[in-house]
């Protein structure tokens, strides 16, 4: 049996779940979006078994290429989003994470690589820590961005006194406020710890700090865009309609960091 | 058993307020009303719903005969004559009574579709008939499969979420913007009857501090002390909007009191850019152009008013999911109902008829000798489908009698006459 198996699943079970948590813009009924939380769910579990299987097979994290890159971003963006669904009973975020951890494990599975075996020389402590924290707090930055964008929206509606699809499943703007502040808070911690990580172990091991490539140059730039928007919400400067574009640039940067992953 | 679940009453639909006010009972009063009903001849159990907009009977019964008895107490307690009560009156039987009552503990037989109140009183009801041991087995159930419903409904459709009142709308937005109101510090400028109740809504929902402004300073300090809060004057509450966050307008002066320039100072000094500002008066004391102005949300009495035109709307529609979902509940709690009271007949009649099975077999296989294990398999295939064709159609019809008690009954007693139970 191929290694892959579980990954299909996951993306059959991401595929519907996506399906039908969009579903209830249409049919605004709770059990739609359980059904597609359920959904997405079991396609976790599944994931969770082929990342276990790809380290297992590859005696390392599942962090060498990109698609591996990505279906861990994926595993913990939809972690993040459990974790605040359960505490917060926001809905609405799965509008916008159900299909960025979908593109991301397509991303996966589309991109098919085989198994990578890690270089020797990338076996350091420094290394890991770089991919680890990077990835994790990517994970955390998206979700905040959906928050973000759910203020934006939220806002608009308040504005416009408009009522749209979203608005039933939305939380109170002060909500989505303050999730987008502390995820957005939390993952720009991480990620410029992982930064830190990956620029020294640059250092030692090619005597350069940064080495230019595409991803390098979407990391920083989301980076400095991450820093400007939580400047904004830390000065109380929050303005809807300049956050938003901070927010979409920083998306795309980090899109472009991501894709810009090759084997390492 | 009771054969007869009866639902004897009036609402707001059917009687004026002359004549349910007559019917009323008191909270006080239900118990010693409960115990003179119980004592009627006949009545198994019995509850009590009475609200503002109903008095309804709940009745479990041997037999119909009981409704005269109803009526009779009815028409006693409203001191009119029986046939004036009687033009006022519904009787629901069986599967109406359980429909009736889903749909008024859900809201959906209310005045106003939805609202929320009238679940409590359900409850209630229950509760005060459980204090005094009025309820038989059937209507405990039915009570307690009732608020069950209700919360799923109400859980499910959301259709109690959305105001449909101009203050209550204006708390709602306090809450789409805020999230929990609590801690949170609202101005109210004039004292208009609307923006009265609307802090009023707003001081129930936990708002912490209301400041009061009117031309009239007395009449700001009264306000004020009736929400436990500050007077302040009209000409100095330039400060004011820079820490409040919700701002109600309600002067009777012919130009803006606040203007552009005042809400982006105010937000300018603050920490947290987001004020909530309700104009109710007309003309507008709030300039329209503060709507401009990032993280300020203005909203006019007309825009309130659509706001609660839109919401009844959403209201009627989510009504109609609730329907569908109240239907099918009925239907599952009838068949629960119906399975709980023809099961014991079912297995009885299954144990009666094995045990002719297995004697007729004993004597059958006496007879013929010695045969072989698969003639003997065969034998006892052909005698178990036999009994179970036999069995089939009285089985199917006893679960399928889903009809009003009495026919069930009637039904079941049929059965096990043909086949000789006891």
């Amino acid at each position: 049996m191929s290694p892959n198996i579980t990954l299909y699943i996951a993306l059959g079970f991401y595929a519907a779940g996506t399906l039908v948590a969009l579903a209830s813009l249409f049919k605004p009924e709770i059990r739609v979006q359980h059904l597609g939380l359920g959904l997405m769910i079991a396609g976790w579990v599944s994931h969770t078994v082929w990342i276990g299987t790809v380290c297992t097979i590859s005696k390392h994290p599942p962090l060498t290429n990109l698609p591996e890159a990505a279906s861990f971003i994926a595993w913990t963006v939809f972690l993040a989003e459990i974790f605040l669904f359960f505490r917060y009973r926001v809905h609405a975020a799965s509008f916008f994470v159900y299909p960025l951890v979908l593109i991301l494990l397509t991303v996966a599975a589309v991109v098919r690589e085989p198994f990578a075996q890690m270089n020797p020389s990338l076996r350091s402590g420094l290394f890991t820590a770089h991919v680890l924290l990077s990835t994790v707090g990517v994970a955390a930055l998206l979700v905040g961005l959906a928050f973000t964008t759910l203020a934006y929206v939220q806002d608009r509606s308040l504005k416009s006194k408009q009522r749209g699809a979203l608005w039933e499943w939305i939380p109170s703007l002060n909500v989505c406020r303050t999730l987008s502040y502390r995820t957005l808070a939390i993952g720009f911690s991480i990620y410029t710890l992982g930064l830190v990580a990956g620029i020294l172990w640059s250092y030692r091991t090619t005597a350069e700090l940064v080495n230019l490539q595409v991803k390098q140059i979407g990391a920083i730039v989301a980076w400095v865009l991450f820093a400007m928007l939580l400047q904004l919400f830390i000065r109380g400067a929050y303005r809807a309609r300049r956050t938003m574009v901070i927010s979409a640039c920083a998306f795309v940067a980090t899109l472009i960091a991501i894709l810009g992953i090759h084997h390492v | 058993m009771s054969n007869a679940l009866l639902l004897i009453g009036l609402n707001h639909r059917t009687a004026p307020v002359e004549v349910r006010e007559r019917l009323s009972i008191a909270e006080a009063q239900q118990e010693p009303t409960l115990a003179e009903l119980k004592a009627i001849a006949g009545i198994d159990g019995i509850a009590l719903l009475s609200t503002c907009n109903r008095v309804e009977t709940i009745v479990s019964a041997a037999s119909e005969d009981v409704i005269e008895s109803v009526v009779n107490w009815l028409t006693t307690r409203s001191g009119s004559g029986r046939a004036d009560l009687e033009k006022h009156l519904y009787v629901l039987r069986y599967e109406d009574v359980i429909q009736h009552l889903f749909r008024v503990a859900s809201g959906l037989d209310s005045m106003v579709v939805g609202e929320p109140q009238i679940g409590g009183q359900v409850r209630s009801a229950f509760l005060a008939a459980q204090r005094c041991h009025s309820l038989d087995g059937l209507l405990e159930r039915l009570f307690e499969e009732t608020m069950r419903v209700a919360k799923k409904v109400r859980t499910d459709t959301g259709i109690g979420e959305h105001a449909v009142s101009v203050p209550f709308a204006a708390v709602e937005l306090a809450r789409k913007i805020f999230g929990d109101l609590r801690g949170l510090q609202a101005l109210l400028l004039g004292a208009g009857e609307i923006s009265e109740l609307t802090a009023e809504h707003l001081n129930g929902s936990g708002v912490s501090q209301i400041f009061v402004a009117n031309r009239s300073h007395e009449r700001a300090q009264e306000l004020a002390k009736r929400f436990d809060g500050h007077a302040v004057y009209f000409e100095s509450i330039e400060p004011h909007l820079a820490t409040c966050d919700i701002v109600i307008a309600s002067t009777s002066a012919p130009h803006y009191v606040v203007e552009r320039a005042h809400v982006e100072r105010a937000l300018q000094s603050r920490r947290t850019p987001t004020l909530f500002l309700i104009d109710l008066s007309v003309p507008r004391n709030i300039d329209p152009a503060v709507a401009k102005v990032d993280g300020a949300y203005l909203y006019n009495i007309d825009d309130l008013q659509l706001v609660v035109d839109s919401n009844r709307d959403l209201r009627m529609k989510k009504a109609e999911q609730a329907e569908s979902l109240v239907a099918r509940e009925v239907d599952s709690f009838r068949r629960r109902l119906v399975a709980q009271e023809v099961v014991p007949t079912i297995v009885e009649l299954q144990e009666a008829l094995e045990a002719i099975r297995a004697g007729e077999l004993e004597k059958c296989l006496r007879k013929l000798g010695p045969i072989t294990a698969e003639q003997r398999q065969a034998i006892e295939m052909l005698s178990t489908q036999m009994i179970n064709k036999v069995l089939h159609y009285p089985i199917l019809r006893l679960k399928e009698s889903a009809g009003e008690p009495h026919e069930r009954e009637s039904l079941r007693q049929t059965i096990r006459k043909i086949f000789g139970l006891r």
